[in-house]
């Protein structure tokens, strides 16, 4: 099974202690531990003002984690385990290995180009007019 | 509102005076310069717009305005990933009551809207950017 990334965000009341944070991190870590799962960054982003209301607070602690992990249960428990503490009023996790390899396909593809690219000027100049770009850029 | 306009009186006809000049050039040539323009032209839609765009030089500055060509700030910096965690750099591409400009007002591409399309749902939906703002 490939390894998947993931992103969890999630959003406390901003009266929630910070112990309080700290065990909702210790058991989602513990939990995606069990389930095969790996939490490999987690940062606190600290009381945050909300883009609206949520469950009638304008505010909201955030934290963030970066989660490696092969099963889809590993999600599904760190979200059932979110859901049921009542200090938490929002988390969204989104699944970005596969964008973040497109990413990484997109950058070496550029990179492969602009290695390419400085020989072209030298010798093709007069035999290739293959491309467009090369007789277009002298003349500007 | 109603003082507004007594006390102000030279301002507001001066400035429907100087949009409306442009726009009777660029209609209503039929006197003068409309004439050669639409031989020049195939179809008549085509003036309308920018399509005059490249004919316009050539006849010798007879267009008024020519729109400068946005390109994809995205492209340009060669972004790969549009990241939906930085609010405050998506925050540019969201109207005030927090709706996502089109890629004609921002110019950006096609596959690079698409992205950020994307970017701005997801911050919506953490409430990094509002859904819509109340007023």
């Amino acid at each position: 099974m490939d390894e998947r990334i993931y992103d969890l965000i999630f959003i406390c009341r901003p009266a929630t202690p910070e112990e309080e944070v700290n065990k909702i991190v210790t058991t989602l870590e513990h939990s995606a531990g069990e389930h095969g799962g790996k939490i490999e960054k987690t940062e606190r982003w600290g009381t945050r003002r909300l883009a609206y209301r949520v469950a009638k607070h304008r505010e909201g602690f955030f934290v963030y984690m970066v989660i490696k992990g092969t099963q889809g249960d590993l999600i599904k428990e760190l979200e059932r385990r979110l859901k049921v503490n009542d200090a938490v009023i929002k988390y969204q996790t989104i699944r970005l290995d596969e964008e973040l390899k497109r990413q990484q396909k997109l950058s070496k593809h550029r990179e492969r180009r602009a290695a390419r690219r400085p020989r072209k000027p030298a010798p093709g100049a007069p035999p290739q007019p293959q491309q467009q770009q090369v007789p277009a850029s002298p003349a500007e | 509102m109603p003082d507004q306009p007594g006390s102000q009186s030279p301002p507001p006809p001066a400035a429907p005076e100087s949009p409306a000049r442009p726009e009777g050039h660029s209609h209503g040539g039929p006197g003068g310069p409309g004439g050669p323009r639409r031989e020049g032209h195939s179809g008549g839609g085509g003036p309308r717009r920018e399509g005059g765009g490249p004919g316009g030089p050539r006849r010798g500055g007879k267009r008024q305005y020519f729109r400068k060509k946005k390109v994809c700030r995205f492209c340009v910096d060669h972004v790969d990933f549009i990241d939906y965690k930085k609010a405050d750099q998506l925050q540019a591409f969201v109207q005030e009551r927090g709706k996502i400009l089109p890629r004609r007002m921002t110019g950006t591409c096609s596959r690079h809207q698409r992205w950020l399309g994307e970017a701005i749902k997801r911050a919506r939906n953490i409430a990094l950017l509002p859904f819509a703002t109340e007023l």
